[in-house]
């Protein structure tokens, strides 16, 4: 009993180093932007259905993970310069906007890739004996590349100079315009980033979930968790409440079931978004 | 003519073709659509719920299906419990939404912008998550059913919900009664604190205003109209599905209330009611018609932010100035959303 316990936390950290990813890219459009991305989970699900569309016509998962992130910056960078930037200046109402977008997506996946769910078979095979029982060896492989990709991202943005570029519109745009940096341009990256960001983290959950148009709109709470509770804004936080959360969501549903527990985090999440609105971690670094 | 008169004119038409409408469609043989226009009037009510709340008080709500879900239930579960005639019903179901709303209110109203939007949706996802896994309460996703009472029964005379044409007359009927309500509130000196506290709510609060009980009232106010809405629907519908409490209906009725236009007491009609007959037409012939509603969505936002009624009220005041007459009257749309609410909000 206690070993199935584990494995269920260990199943709860492999998702959520995945939403991490995914919430982090939600976190850095809101801290940039000031724009609640109602489509961002539908971000996720064309990474899904993008990594099982190239995977299964190129025959590689890997060219799949090389090539949907990518094709997530240049759909970032269009729908940025289509659809927010001419809504920027009425901040509230990008809220509206994205709603409007994820409808578009939604139904431009529906209408082309169809609308029954689909499996896609894991990358790598075979299982390892993990606390009794066997564990599947590529979610063990998917929490280790998320992992990978988000120190890769924290790199990027304390190490390079576009790193530096988006903290520094981040935390003063108007000083950052003074200094030359060209903020609609740094704006429109981090908008694209975090798009990229969520198709990555597409790709790496296809094999684990179900591929349809739906799958986005159960992820998007989950992420939205995730960026309140670990603060809005507070990128750090943001990856700490995903695990946090997720571990905790999979030790739980050992003892309810999965509704209730989902039920408990979003209680929690409303106590932190009233009584700690900078996040549970707001006393560190920001 | 002044541009006010010309607008009076305009309601006096509308209301005249409204209650036209069970007699005249069938006579073109469309009887389906009666159903229709009585479902547009229903849903225009949810999203005049969060016209109320983004219009006139400054507060974008991504959660009033949870509200629309009280409604539904309050109306199902009284009639299959204590088996109530219609207006008890109907009664229980408002007030059961208003209660729910001065419940999440109390604690949704402390936050603004974002964070309101936010939380509004987390309460609504809390209670759909719970409706959803209290299958012997509400049935869950699948719904539970009920024969609707009579809505009036005297001696042999009765007036029942089967007929289309009565159904029709007794939806209009609340719907004009909520609609008249609610233009009532605007326009008193309660409407004006609650554009006060849009406009400022700094300035509101030096004025003696207070902005928390401000903004709560607001919201039961909005709770209660989209409770009305629900508790009209599960009639209509002769059901409750905690489906219905999902928060893609509160972003619905956002999309409805932002393409009528948010600061017009009558837009929540035209947005409903132009993306509802969108819909009927455009579903028959393309499965994927939804494509186009998000499209409408973005390209109101971008271009038309004061929506249908907005753009109504600028032709009407523009053909009315040209006329010769200097207009007396500014249309008392407010501009959709002030772009300096959120900076100063944080």
């Amino acid at each position: 009993m206690n070993e199935f316990v584990l494995a269920l936390a260990v199943n709860g950290l492999v998702w959520g180093l995945i939403i991490a990813l995914i919430a982090l890219g939600l976190s850095i459009i809101f801290g940039l932007l000031d724009v609640i991305n109602m489509a961002h989970g539908d971000f996720f699900m064309l990474g899904t259905v993008g990594g099982l569309a190239i995977a299964v016509s190129t025959g590689s998962f890997w060219l799949a993970l090389l090539i949907v992130p990518l094709i997530g910056l240049l759909l970032g960078a269009a729908i940025e310069w289509l659809v927010i930037r001419p809504t920027l200046r009425q901040a509230s109402l990008t809220i509206v906007t994205t709603f409007g977008l994820s409808m578009i997506i939604q139904e431009t996946v529906r209408a082309t890739y169809g609308p029954q769910p689909r499996r896609m078979a894991a990358p790598i095979d075979g299982t390892i004996p993990l606390f009794g029982i066997d564990y599947d060896l590529y979610r063990i492989a998917a929490a280790i590349f998320s992992a990978l990709c988000l120190a890769a991202f924290f790199l990027f943005l304390n190490r390079t100079k576009i790193g530096t570029w988006i903290r520094a519109v981040r935390h003063d745009p108007e000083t950052a315009t003074s200094l030359g940096i060209p903020v609609a341009q740094i704006t429109a990256f981090t908008f694209a980033l975090g798009t990229a960001m969520a198709l990555l983290g597409g790709v790496i959950a296809a094999p684990i979930t179900t591929v349809e148009f739906r799958t986005g709109i159960d992820i998007l709470p989950f992420c939205f968790m995730a960026v309140i509770i670990g603060g809005l804004g507070n990128l750090q936080g943001t990856v700490a409440a995903a695990i946090m959360l997720a571990v905790l969501e999979g030790l739980v549903t050992s003892v309810v079931d999965p509704t209730t527990a989902r039920i408990a985090s979003l209680a929690f999440m409303s106590a932190v978004l009233l009584l700690r609105p900078h996040g549970l971690f707001s006393g560190a670094t920001r | 003519m002044t541009a006010a008169r010309a607008r009076l004119i305009c309601l006096i038409v509308f209301a005249a073709a409204l209650l036209a409408v069970p007699h005249v469609l069938p006579a073109f043989g469309a009887t389906f659509w009666v159903n229709i226009v009585a479902e547009i009037l229903i849903w225009s009510l949810l999203a005049a719920s969060v016209n109320l709340l983004l219009g006139f008080t400054g507060l974008l709500s991504f959660g009033q299906a949870l509200y629309f879900g009280f409604g539904m239930y309050g109306v199902a579960l009284s009639i299959n419990n204590w088996d109530v005639g219609f207006l008890p019903a109907l009664l229980i179901g408002i007030a059961a939404a208003s209660a729910m709303a001065l419940a999440t209110g109390i604690f949704a109203v402390r936050l603004t912008w974002h964070y309101f939007a936010i939380i509004t949706v987390v309460f609504s996802l809390i209670f759909y998550f719970a409706a959803m896994s209290t299958k012997w309460l509400t049935g869950g996703d699948d719904g539970m059913s009920f024969s609707p009472p009579p809505v009036l029964e005297i001696g042999d005379f009765s007036l029942t919900l089967a007929d289309t044409t009565t159904q029709y007359y007794v939806i209009l009927a609340v719907v004009a009664v909520a609609f008249a309500v609610k233009a009532l509130i605007v326009n008193s000196p309660l409407g004006l604190s609650f554009k006060a506290v849009r406009e400022n709510h700094r300035r509101a609060a030096l004025i003696g205003i207070n902005v928390f009980r401000t903004r709560l009232v607001a919201f039961v106010i909005a709770g209660a109209l989209a409770g009305t809405s629900g508790a009209l629907f599960a009639f209509f519908g002769r059901y409750a599905s905690a489906s219905y409490m999902f928060y893609h209906v509160s972003g619905e009725a956002v999309v409805w209330a932002v393409v009528g236009g948010s600061g017009a007491l009558l837009g929540p009609l035209f947005g409903a009611g132009s993306l509802i007959i969108f819909r009927e037409i455009a579903s028959n012939f393309w499965e994927n018609y939804l494509l186009a509603v998000g499209a409408i969505t973005i390209l109101v936002v971008m271009f038309a932010p004061r929506g249908i009624a907005g753009a109504w009220n600028d032709m009407l005041q523009a053909l009315t100035t040209r006329s010769g007459h200097a207009s007396d009257t500014v249309a008392d749309t407010a501009p959709a959303v002030r772009n300096n609410a959120l900076p100063e909000e944080r």
